[in-house]
């Protein structure tokens, strides 16, 4: 089979700022190592920048970002938010819902007729056409357009969205998945029929980098040993949990440990550990790192994420992690690196800090096996390859 | 923690090596009584939801049910730290509180009966279908040792 040539990439948003997830991320850069390595990549996306209003905020039409042509497509005005609203809050309490249910919730997600006519008037000119994350009704409705061309990147994970009986129409019509760890595979092998030929795991490169600790401290006067959490801070990603753990950690030990936050969403800590949060907001990957770099441990609570980029910086910037025990995939990552602990209650969550405080050379050994896990699993030449041999299987 | 079962190998850390000593650490502290008390419940009012699927979830969630339930509603002593004017504002707080001590006392005291039989329905549907499931296993098990192979 020759290769495939013209490529496009379909997600939402295109991540262009800090506001844009994990998912958009892990696509824009699986697009930029796909045009550079000389084939001819289209970004398919909407104008939208805000995943909860979905208005329109940039300009439609076409915008060369270095290899890539990004094509921006309106989302349809016809959106009903309290209707997909009102049927997605009851998926997500695992009530009952019909098929036309299912149906009604994707119309009123975010869509664009014009992106679909574009897919349907132009499509044949696209070799493979790679979509994301799942949850979206623009990539539900677009897989249906190509779907012998298809690759989905859906990011699963294992919550009420996953069963609908919509999901197992996307996942099983199209050519193939591309998975982002084995444990994400495994869920969607346990949800739907899969063609193991045309289900690979890819996952994403990472670039490495020097990280300065001293500097990070020097720069915010931080002089006691820290906890980082960098992401969107919102009850899915288990930072009201974190917060609550850790002011509960210093009431109990009389250990007096910081808990450094970046990224976005509103923090509401318990008041005891108020004064003890040292929120910087949106910063430079340079910053990020550093900040990684300088940590007692990098805490990833949620318990829904299909890759964490940021526990693979965290490793590359030598500090250990410590996640949940029900997020799968991160505590699969912990276990194939030797690089973190994962806790399920606070007692755990207690004793595994507690160890990571007061024995250094536990903790060095860990960040430096999770250190090798990335150079030898997440270095860009092996996802490369493995990407490229999926878009031309 | 500076126990000497948790140790670093020639070959590097082994972390389930670790999280099993953490575990096995736990286990011993939460019988000895290490883990108690109502702060602890609160903390992990967030995690209940993340635990349904562990196999120790409803015996957990019953323990943190436990060290909750029951509201302090005792008086306790009013106290001020600033100088000056901190006797005048006792004085204040607790004549505030000697009106509406009666009410409160009377709210809090029905909540904490609700709350307590709360729980104890909730251990003794855990018990019966703990029993009900035990002996369904043993039946379970039995007939399967009685089918020829």
């Amino acid at each position: 089979m020759p290769p495939a040539r013209r490529i496009a990439f379909l997600s939402p948003r295109f991540a262009d700022g800090p506001t844009v997830g994990g998912a958009e991320t892990l696509l824009r850069r699986l697009a930029e190592r796909v045009a550079a390595a000389g084939r001819d990549v289209t970004f398919l996306t909407t104008c939208a920048t805000d995943h909860f209003t979905w208005a329109n905020a940039l300009p439609p039409g076409d915008r060369k970002v270095g290899r890539i042509t990004v094509r921006y497509f309106p989302v349809d005005a016809t959106r009903d938010v309290p209707t997909f609203l009102a049927v997605q809050n009851r998926i997500s309490r695992l009530a009952q819902v019909t098929r036309d249910e299912e149906l009604v919730w994707l119309k009123n997600s975010v869509n664009s007729e014009a992106l679909y006519a574009h897919l349907r008037d132009e499509g044949q000119a696209y070799d493979r056409v790679v979509m994301g994350p799942y949850l979206f009704g623009l990539v539900y409705f677009a897989s249906r357009i190509l779907p012998d061309r298809t690759l989905l990147l859906p990011c699963l994970h294992d919550e009420s969205f996953a069963y609908l009986s919509v999901m197992r129409d996307l996942f099983e019509s199209v050519r193939g998945c591309l998975f982002n760890t084995v444990p994400e595979r495994d869920l969607a092998a346990r949800l739907f029929t899969l063609p193991p030929a045309h289900s690979s795991v890819v996952g994403m490169g990472l670039d490495p980098f020097t990280a300065d600790a001293e500097r990070f401290r020097r720069a915010r006067g931080i002089r006691q040993p820290y906890v980082l959490y960098a992401g969107r801070r919102e009850p899915g990603k288990g930072t009201p949990l974190l917060m609550d753990y850790l002011g509960v950690f210093r009431e109990r030990t009389r250990q007096d440990v910081k808990l450094v936050l970046t990224g976005s969403g509103p923090i509401d800590p318990p008041p005891a550990l108020a004064p003890h949060v040292i929120d910087l907001g949106f910063v430079s990957e340079e910053v990020k790192h550093d900040a990684m770099a300088g940590a007692v441990a990098f805490c990833h609570p949620s318990v829904n994420e299909s890759l964490s980029i940021v526990i693979l910086e965290s490793w590359l910037a030598g500090t250990p992690v410590l996640v949940h025990a029900g997020g799968e995939v991160m505590r699969y990552q912990c276990r194939q690196s030797n690089g973190g602990l994962w806790f399920r209650n606070y007692p755990e969550f207690e004793e595994s800090l507690m160890l990571l405080l007061t024995r250094p050379e536990i903790r060095q050994a860990m960040a430096a096996r999770g250190k090798r896990f990335v150079e030898s699993e997440y270095a860009w030449p092996q996802v490369e390859a493995r990407l490229l041999a999926a878009l031309d299987a | 923690m500076t126990d000497a079962k948790f140790q670093v190998g020639a070959a590097g850390v082994d972390v389930d090596q670790l999280v099993a000593d953490i575990r096995e650490t736990v286990r011993s502290k939460m019988e000895s009584g290490a883990y108690a008390g109502a702060q602890l419940a609160r903390a992990e009012r967030f995690n209940l939801q993340n635990l349904k699927r562990d196999e120790n979830f409803f015996e957990f969630y019953l323990e943190s049910l436990r060290e909750a339930v029951y509201i302090d509603i005792n008086d306790f002593e009013i106290r001020e730290r600033r100088r000056g004017v901190g006797p005048l504002l006792v004085a204040l707080k607790r004549s505030i509180w000697s009106l509406l001590k009666f009410y409160t006392y009377r709210l809090w005291s029905q909540q904490n009966q609700v709350n307590g039989l709360l729980l104890s329905a909730t251990e003794e549907i855990d018990r019966k279908y703990r029993d009900r499931l035990k002996a369904l296993e043993d039946r379970v098990a039995r007939l399967e040792s009685r089918t020829p192979p």
